[in-house]
């Protein structure tokens, strides 16, 4: 009985892995002669998915004892799967990578979700470690799917190195949380134990808290490998810029969600919820503190490296860990505002950046690079795209009237209520530094001319799609209540 | 609290903004017209509330309407943002001055023969942020708006701006944004402290000596530096970038140099009030304390910005960048009257926000003129234009001395006033400011008088004497500036009655609410 209650709260991970195979399936049977059938099928499968999960119960389930069932986490599994469709549909409509014959793109793409899904919903470190084993495979498989192509198989050789060590460094410090406390769990290491009984925490905060620093630190490295943080963002860039443009999307905004998912969960449980002990609740300050630090210097470092760039996709990946850097702060001030905003910006940062690829995506259709300086004259030529991502960059600047806007007011409002004004002041300058390189896109855009042509072509789904997010950046940016009430709805987490 | 009215002016160009993105690019007649329409309507309910409406003397909000907009259930995450206008003395003026220099800037524009559609969206755009500012009562909705003028500003300068247009707009938006984050940092925290965005719950919380940041943060003290004073440097900056005042006036220059003619129109005669504007709505009585700590250091910058902005102007031999440098100097004045913290040098303070936004707008627009003629702005490049073109010569004139302060004219009014505010400070030492500012006024008068010199008398150079006079079109840009500037020189009452009942208001509260704080 208790097994099937386990397999019905897991049904959409099962649901999805089912969709999966069946993809790999109906590509060997057609082919690879079809993929755009197989693109389809995927799409149902993640409508099928996110049926499922909705169909879930506000109550929070454990199944098997490891995979908490909450609104929590299924507000970063239907982040996945909203985020995902996209880029099925960017795969679709990129004639360039319909070349690669790509049954197995779909695959991979159905696989890393499988991974998120159980990465964002257990308090177990064993099947953490799974899940972001299994996200980092098929992410490594995918940076590198143009063959033939020597930047991508760079970037995959570079991803898989980096990931590789700071996962080895992750699993150690889990090794090292898991001898210091005696369970693998971390709502029992927080709650569990007290002064003198080495179970839990407590008691080894009591006797010396460096052990357990080394050990939190460990396991931040590999939570800062994969929402590309400081100092370990150095394969974003490359990584970002070699791998297809669907990809980077992929890459840029469901693995890093899936990472802050997985941080806000590792954070929450062991250092904010209300039944932690004390001694750890305080240590959780501190930790704190270290990750508003390391969010400052995200930002700085993602900002300023920013300025330089002259590829898109270069700069875009250098603006995603300056955002990185703008999420920590809400997981920097661990309590229950500070989550939600960065909950929020999650959600913002869903719009503007996969508007944002979007555009780099059509932009490379239509100039055949990703060089910021082609894309002169493009302002008149494909006004309505140019407009659209206006709204994008304006969002990543964080200005109002966007959503961008609002999940950074939110997120400053948490960082000053917990007493971190100078982390507020130094994320403000920071936004004032990326208006710089984010408008040079603009002034590229609009401000040069650019040689003569006739318009170039477009898909109107495409398009529609692009619109749609431009449209959705800016109005919920004036009305944020739906996002708002989804927010503190997912909050469950901390109860 | 319903009345509509001022939705309406706001968001009236919206409208007509969306009319314009309508339209084909081709109709560039309908645009214009559409344009005309939807600046011209704002200015008439603008006349209407200002002579008709609005009662006189009274420091209250009037024309009230309040929303609320952000609200949550979840208590960490209720903002309690609402939806707050409201117009009092000291922003109607300035809200009919938006509505005239914009209405005023649609035909100024029709000179510009390329992409007019997105020109003139953008245009009515930027009406709907300025008035925005001007109109609202919850700081959110200040920042929104403050924010939304931006993104307009800074693609009529970089699209349709002079040569180093791409420098300038950046720069324009950078400084300005880097103003305006230290601002939100700010209003956040006050926010968190005060449990409200209503600026006037704010002020009011902060007159009665009960704002000083100790629900945030320990003794009110932050770093080894009280709340206040914070709050205050912050929203100083800001604002003061954009008034401009010294040092953080290097943008300017820039910015109006490269704007096309209607623009630096715009920028001069109403964004600049915006951070004068900001100063007296939304800084000093939110941080009465340390406005009070810091007015001497206000006083002493803006004396430098008055004397330091003439003496450049002095120095420059482009047209443009003189006029933009005067602005420099005369916007001094603004600072110099507030921070005195008397009921004239107030007032003068208001008048000249206003004076300045006429007389300024109208120099640029003279600018403007010549160099749709000549191509060039090099004041030492012309000579002896009083004789083909006499009217344009007169009008110039009648600009110029209203901007030195020739006793009849506006500025002398809000200058003198000013002035007089100033000596009259409880501080001794804004006695020796006022007698420093002396020197700028007599620099003002001397780049004046060598610039209309250089450019109307002396002997005709041959390549102008072909030149057609000011045309009617020109005439009409500017002639309610001139006359408004005659007017308000001889009948300052039309606008000193109205501000009159907010302004005094605003000095005896800042006045009594610094006795408050310092026990």
């Amino acid at each position: 009985m208790e097994y099937w209650d386990g397999m019905k709260a897991i049904a959409p991970e099962i649901w999805l892995t089912s969709f999966a195979l069946l993809a790999l399936l109906l590509d060997l049977i057609t082919k690879g002669r079809n993929s755009r059938n197989v693109g389809y099928l995927t799409l149902a499968g993640l409508g099928v998915t996110a049926l499922a999960l909705m169909g879930q119960g506000d109550e929070v389930v454990t199944a098997f004892g490891m995979v908490e069932v909450d609104k929590f986490g299924r507000f970063f599994k239907l982040f996945t799967l909203a985020a995902l469709a996209v880029v099925c549909v960017f795969v679709m409509s990129d004639r360039r990578e319909r070349q690669h014959g790509i049954g197995e793109y779909y695959f991979l793409l159905l696989g890393a979700a499988v991974g998120i899904f159980f990465m964002v919903s257990t308090n177990n470190l064993l099947l953490l470690v799974l899940g972001l084993e299994l996200l980092s495979l098929a992410s490594y498989s995918l940076a590198g799917f143009h063959k033939g192509n020597k930047a991508s198989a760079e970037a995959a050789l570079k991803y898989v190195i980096f990931g590789g060590l700071s996962a080895g460094v992750m699993i150690f410090g889990i090794s090292l949380l898991y001898g210091l406390t005696g369970t693998i769990d971390i709502a029992e290491m927080a709650t569990l134990g007290a002064e003198g009984i080495p179970r839990g925490l407590t008691g080894q905060l009591a006797a010396s808290p460096i052990p357990v620093g080394i050990a939190v630190t460990m396991v931040l490295a590999g939570f800062a490998y994969k929402i590309s943080a400081v100092p370990f963002h150095f394969w974003t860039p490359d990584v970002y810029q070699g791998a297809p443009t669907p990809v980077t999307t992929f890459l840029a905004v469901a693995s890093k969600a899936a990472g802050f998912g997985a941080l806000l969960r590792f954070m929450g449980v062991l250092f904010v919820r209300d039944d932690v002990q004390g001694l750890v609740a305080d240590y959780g300050s501190q930790v704190g503190l270290l990750i508003a630090v390391l969010a400052a210097v995200t930002m700085t470092v993602g900002n300023v490296s920013a300025i330089g760039q002259s590829s898109l996709k270069r700069m875009l990946a250098y603006s995603s860990v300056a955002h990185a850097g703008y999420l920590l702060m809400g997981v920097a001030t661990m309590n229950e505002a500070g989550f939600s905003a960065a909950l929020f910006y999650m959600a913002a940062y869903y719009f503007m950046n996969l508007g944002a690829f979007g555009v780099v995506l059509y932009f490379e259709g239509v100039t055949g690079n990703d060089h910021i300086d082609s894309l002169a004259g493009l302002g008149r030529k494909a006004p309505l795209i140019s407009i659209v991502m206006v709204a994008f960059l304006v969002s990543l600047t964080g200005l109002p009237p966007t959503i961008g806007y609002y999940g950074k007011f939110m997120l400053f409002t948490a960082t000053i209520d917990s007493g971190m004004t100078w982390l507020a002041v130094v994320a403000g300058l920071n936004s004032a530094v990326s208006l710089f390189y984010y408008f040079r896109i603009a002034k590229v855009l609009f401000l040069r001319e650019g040689p003569d042509g006739a318009a170039p072509r477009t898909q109107p789904i495409f398009t529609g799609m692009l619109t749609a997010f431009g449209v959705c950046t800016v109005v919920f940016g004036l009305y944020v209540s739906p996002i708002m009430r989804w927010v503190a709805d997912s909050m469950d987490l901390l109860e | 609290m319903d009345h509509t009215l001022l939705n309406w002016i706001i968001f009236l160009p919206m409208i007509g903004m969306t009319a314009i993105l309508l339209c084909p690019k081709r109709s560039v007649g309908l645009i214009k017209l559409i344009s005309l329409v939807a600046t011209f309507i704002p200015l008439v309910l603008a006349t209407w509330l200002y002579f008709v409406g609005f009662e006189k003397g009274t420091p209250e909000y009037q024309f009230e309407f309040l929303r609320p907009w952000i609200y949550s259930a979840s208590e960490s995450m209720n903002m309690k943002v609402n939806y707050y206008v409201g117009i009092d003395g000291i922003s109607l003026p300035l809200v009919w001055l938006t509505t005239l220099l914009l209405f005023i800037g649609v035909p100024a524009s029709f000179g510009i023969k390329k992409g007019e559609k997105a020109y003139y969206a953008l245009l009515l755009l930027l009406e709907v942020g300025i008035l925005g500012v001007f109109v609202s009562l919850d700081y959110f909705l200040f920042y929104v708006f403050w924010e939304i003028m931006l993104l307009p500003m800074y693609f009529l300068i970089g699209i349709w701006g002079g040569p180093r247009r791409e420098y300038a707009a950046i720069k324009f938006f950078l400084y300005t944004l880097a103003g305006s984050v230290l601002m939100l940092v700010a209003v956040i925290a006050l926010r968190l402290e005060t449990g409200t965005f209503s600026i006037p719950e704010m002020t009011e919380l902060a007159m009665s000596g009960g704002l000083l940041g100790t629900n945030l943060f320990e003794g009110g003290m932050l770093m080894g530096m009280k709340f206040t004073t914070w709050v205050f440097w912050f929203l100083f900056v800001a604002f003061a970038i954009k008034i401009p005042v010294f040092p953080f006036h290097t943008w300017l220059p820039d910015a109006h140099v490269q704007a096309p003619t209607p623009i630096s129109v715009i920028l001069a005669g109403i964004l600049l009030k915006l951070g004068g504007y900001g100063l007296l709505r939304a800084c000093f009585p939110i941080v009465p304390g340390a406005f009070d700590d810091f007015a001497f250091t206000l006083g002493v910058l803006g004396v430098i910005s008055i004397v330091y902005g003439a003496y450049v102007a002095l120095g420059q031999t482009d047209f443009k960048r003189m006029v933009a440098y005067s602005s420099v100097s005369h916007m001094g004045y603004v600072l110099l009257g507030v921070a005195a913290l008397t009921e004239w040098g107030a007032n003068g303070a208001a008048l000249q926000m206003f004076n300045h936004g006429t007389s300024s707008a109208a120099m640029f627009l003279i600018v403007g003129v010549i160099y749709d003629r000549a191509h060039h702005r090099d004041l030492n490049g012309f000579g002896g234009l009083s004789q083909p073109m006499p009217v344009y010569w007169g009008m110039t004139t009648l600009a110029f001395f209203a901007a030195l302060g020739l006793p009849g004219l506006a500025g002398f009014v809000s200058e003198m006033v000013t002035l007089l505010g100033a000596y009259q400070s409880e501080d001794p030492r804004f006695r020796v400011l006022v007698l420093i500012s002396v020197i700028g006024i007599v620099i003002t008068a001397a780049f004046l008088l060598w610039a209309i010199q250089r450019v109307f008398l002396g002997t005709l150079n041959e390549k102008y004497k072909d030149y057609s006079d000011i045309n009617a079109r020109e005439i009409f840009c500017q002639a309610p500036l001139l006359f408004l500037c005659i007017a308000l020189g001889i009948l300052p009452a039309y606008l000193l009655d109205w501000m009159e009942g907010s302004v005094e208001h605003w000095v005896t509260s800042m006045q009594q609410a610094i006795q408050i704080i310092n026990g």
